[in-house]
């Protein structure tokens, strides 16, 4: 598979340069914490904060998986959604100018106090985690896409036109290709939300996932194990992100033209 | 990712089930599971994340008490954004425990349709921590200090406290206790609030035992039983059987749990394998202490005693908590426990 | 849609002629708003096989002309517009009826050279893969031979243009009209695109209309030469160009092409004029 081999070598060289980074910042907290003499529960030693997840590497192996399957879960479904609704959106302003408010509305409400509610309706599932995934996700996808088709050249519009297009034409050949920019901007925004949606999620009384990892280690004060679980969250996001960006430079190679 | 997609492939196993179901019963060839039958689903949500405060549930559940006693039990996390009566009064969990006698009588005087079939934690399951070289040595030296306690009820317990030996609670400065006990452990508070069986450890583990100085609200005539056992009022009418079953089996657990105590930790750090073992096992032993203390000694765990929870309740009217009396028998119905033998409960 | 309207101009149809016409326009106004009149009373018939070359000074209506013979705009009431002898009750009838070529080559980036010159029969309903291999054989002619699956970004602006006429041809309308294909070019690149118009048009023998600013232009491609008035638009002048086919790049500096041209610039200076006089003539 070529794609999946592209996909490969964009994540190592990613990787790589991150790693460089990665190393020094390292090297300074070590320096830091051993020479500086910070109090471990400012800033614990890296050596500690890996001695942390070779305790129990299965638990952050299981909780990692988890929680990438709730964010993706949900974030595939609140792209989708988010997509669709923003066509249905653009096609029809009726349902804009009634359903947008709504949608406004239903941002203000904090993802803790949606959190609660959505254990109520779902229990402690998967489910119950995509569904905030999803509620992160949908609405700066909505948003941008319809951004994005609003932003679609008129001239180019004329052009379809006069060629004779209609409206579903219109739409498939012209408008969602050309929002695509718009969309990814919001799907990788959408990425980072969901994951932050999924970790909130569970922090409502599930067992497992990145979340769990975070309350457990902040309760019973365990500050190396609570970094290890911040770097596990670091590193599922920016896996999230990279995934995301390197799908955009499949699908939107034609971007600096705009 | 196999991992992670189990419960998907669960799902779709339950689907391809529910689908089987169907078509076998509209050909008359299903031959339902017996297990299903008998089973009663239920589910217990915990006051607080996994750990060994809950030590006898999680041996239960493993050892398959409460699947003997015909309970399909789901035991279900708390955390700090839940609270156990609001998911047991919404239908969302049969079984809870919830904070204490002071939220659970809160709660029922809110017309929340409760009622606790047992108590766990006799006595105030947490203390006042000041430093042996510190200025704090008596309760009389609170006046005029920085004193950190919990405000979701604990912070009644100190009132109680300063009330008792006379003190004004507006001479001293009450500061809300987050989850941390870093502000007592670098001097910025004088005295902080500490579960027995959890942030005490910390304390003991950075400052040192012998250098602490404990205040125990008993020891001050106040007492709050905390970690109340509650169901709503329908089950308990409606279901009375299986509050007996679960608490013959939750006994059950508690008992097996104290007596292999190496695999009760190990069942409870299966579910929260970051856990500290240290810390787990001290928690168990001090939770089941807090368990068997005062009257349970005679009576046996869970016991609802009266005398202590109708002082927490007149504490609690007084300082405006309650709206109005709650009589303890509306709120706290021991019968479900009076029918076990006491044997069976006795520690 | 037709809330206002032009002062009405008297209209000079000549209706004399009985040869068919591909498009006929007679009476033709639009109007945006009370002030704002871009045409007014224009009439222009258009013969099969013709290259017509409108000429005008800036903001006369040309683009306007054109978006309404494309079916973008609707002219006021009572402008009357036929096409292929039948009537046109309203412009719209006219989408997908002409070849439509913007200033902008309007090249989606996301679609390679032959993608996009397939685009608008793709949405006639050809076939993709029918559409392609149309196309494939047509790129030679177009100077594309080999591009076919280079993107929009990678191709200079001449080669741009190129693909936007391939894709105004292939969508095989009997009425081309061209906005200023070639305003952005270079002069060289222009030269060359122009003289190779003349041979992709005279071997397709498709009618045209073709707008321009610059009047050599004009001259050198069309068979007739349509000056229009300052704003509001109608036809001021229609110049026949009475040089001999195929024309050769020195046409330019032949007396009778001078003599025409000199016509031309004439005209076009007048209207210019009207269009910088401090009050707007905006048919008030």
């Amino acid at each position: 598979m070529n794609v999946a081999r592209d996909l490969l070598k964009h994540l190592c060289e990613a990787l790589l340069r991150g790693a460089l980074t990665v190393l020094t910042m390292a090297v300074v907290w070590e320096l830091v914490v051993r020479v500086g003499g910070v109090p471990s529960y400012y800033l614990p030693s890296l050596v500690d904060v890996l001695a942390a997840v070779t305790v129990a590497p299965g638990a952050y192996v299981d909780s990692a998986l988890r929680t990438i399957a709730e964010t993706v879960l949900g974030f595939a479904g609140g792209a989708v959604f988010g997509v669709l609704i923003g066509v249905a959106f653009f096609q029809w302003k009726a349902l804009r100018d009634y359903l947008f408010p709504m949608f406004v509305i239903s941002q203000t409400i904090p993802v803790i106090a949606f959190g609660a509610v959505v254990v109520l309706w779902f229990g402690n599932t998967l489910w119950a985690k995509a569904v905030i995934a999803f509620y992160m996700t949908f609405f700066p996808v909505t948003v941008n896409t319809l951004q994005g088709l609003n932003a679609v050249d008129p001239r180019q519009v004329a052009l379809l036109r006069s060629f004779g297009a209609n409206a579903w034409q219109l739409l498939t050949r012209l408008r969602l290709p050309a929002a695509l920019p718009q969309i990814f901007v919001a799907l990788k925004l959408g990425a980072t939300l969901s994951l932050l949606g999924a970790i909130a999620g569970e922090w409502f009384g599930d067992s497992v996932g990145v979340g769990v990892l975070l309350l457990h280690a902040m309760y019973n004060e365990q500050i190396p194990a609570l970094w290890a679980a911040i770097f596990l969250a670091g590193a599922i996001g920016t896996l999230l992100y990279a995934v995301m960006s390197y799908i955009e430079t499949r699908f939107v190679f034609w971007r600096d033209e705009l | 990712m196999i991992l992670s997609l189990l419960p998907l492939i669960k799902k779709r196993g339950l689907l391809v089930a529910m689908l089987t179901v169907v078509l076998g019963s509209t050909l008359m060839v299903s031959a339902p599971s017996v297990n299903a039958q008998e089973l009663t689903e239920a589910s217990l949500r915990l006051k607080w994340l996994p750990q060994a405060q809950f030590a006898g549930y999680y041996y239960a559940h493993a050892k398959g008490y409460y699947r003997e006693e015909g309970i399909d039990l789901t035991l279900n996390p708390g955390g700090p954004n839940l609270v156990a009566e609001n998911l047991v009064a919404s239908g969302a969990d049969t079984f809870g425990i919830s904070g204490g006698s002071d939220s659970l009588l809160a709660a029922v005087d809110k017309g929340m349709p409760l009622v606790s079939v047992g108590v766990s934690h006799q006595i105030t399951p947490f203390v006042f921590v000041s430093r042996k070289d510190g200025p704090v040595k008596t309760l009389q030296d609170f006046k005029g200090k920085k004193a950190m306690v919990w405000f979701t009820g604990g912070n009644y317990v100190l009132f109680g406290m300063l009330n008792n030996a006379g003190i004004d609670r507006s001479e001293l400065t009450i500061l809300p206790q987050q989850s941390s006990v870093t502000p007592f452990i670098n001097g910025d508070v004088d005295v902080i609030a500490a579960m027995s069986f959890n942030e005490l450890y910390t304390i003991k583990q950075q400052i040192g035992e012998d250098k602490l100085r404990l205040f125990k609200s008993e020891d001050f005539g106040m007492t709050f039983p905390r970690d109340t056992l509650i169901v709503t009022k329908k089950t308990a009418q409606e279901k009375p059987e299986l509050v007996k079953a679960f608490l013959r089996a939750s006994i059950r657990g508690w008992h097996d749990a104290m007596a292999n105590p190496k695999e009760a930790i190990d069942l409870v750090m299966q579910a929260a394998p970051t856990l500290n073992r240290e810390h787990q096992e001290f928690m168990m032993q001090e939770s089941y202490r807090l368990m068997t203390a005062g009257k349970a000694k005679t009576e046996g765990i869970y016991w609802i005693d009266e005398a202590s929870l109708k002082s927490a309740h007149d504490f609690l009217l007084k300082n405006k908590v309650l709206s109005k009396p709650v009589p303890i028998a509306t709120a706290f119905d021991g019968s479900f426990l009076k029918s076990i033998p006491i044997e069976l409960r006795n520690p | 849609m037709d809330m206002y309207t032009c002062d009405s101009m008297p209209s000079s149809r000549s209706e004399g002629s009985a040869r068919s016409k591909l498009l006929s326009l007679a009476g033709m106004s639009k109007s945006y708003s009370p002030t704002v009149c871009a045409l007014n009373g224009l009439d222009l018939s258009i013969e099969p096989g013709e290259f017509i070359t409108v000429v005008g000074p800036s903001g006369c209506g040309k683009s306007t002309l054109f978006n309404i013979v494309a079916g973008l705009e609707e002219p006021d009431a009572g402008s009357e517009i036929r096409f292929l002898n039948k009537p046109v009750n309203k412009a719209s009838e006219l989408l997908g009826q002409v070849s439509f070529m913007p200033q902008r080559d309007l090249l989606l980036p996301w679609r390679t050279v032959i993608d996009n010159a397939i685009l608008a029969i793709e949405l006639e309903g050809k076939r993709r893969a029918d559409a392609r291999r149309i196309a494939l054989d047509m790129l030679p002619e177009f100077g594309l031979a080999g591009f076919e699956n280079q993107y929009p970004n990678q191709l200079s602006g001449g080669m741009r243009q190129r693909v936007a006429l391939m894709r105004t041809f292939l969508f095989g309308r009997d009425l081309m009209l061209l906005d200023e294909p070639f305003g952005a070019l270079d002069a060289l690149t222009r030269t060359m695109m122009q003289r190779w118009l003349l041979d992709v048009w005279q071997k397709h023998r498709r009618t045209i209309m073709f707008i321009t600013h610059d009047v050599e232009e004009a001259l050198f491609l069309g068979d007739r030469v349509l000056v229009m008035t300052a704003r509001p638009g109608r036809i001021k002048l229609e110049l026949p160009v009475t040089l001999d086919r195929p024309r050769e790049p020195d046409i330019v500096t032949s007396p009778e092409f001078i003599r025409l041209k000199r016509e031309l610039l004439i005209a076009i200076e007048e209207e210019s004029r009207k269009s910088f006089a401090p009050t707007p003539s905006a048919g008030h």
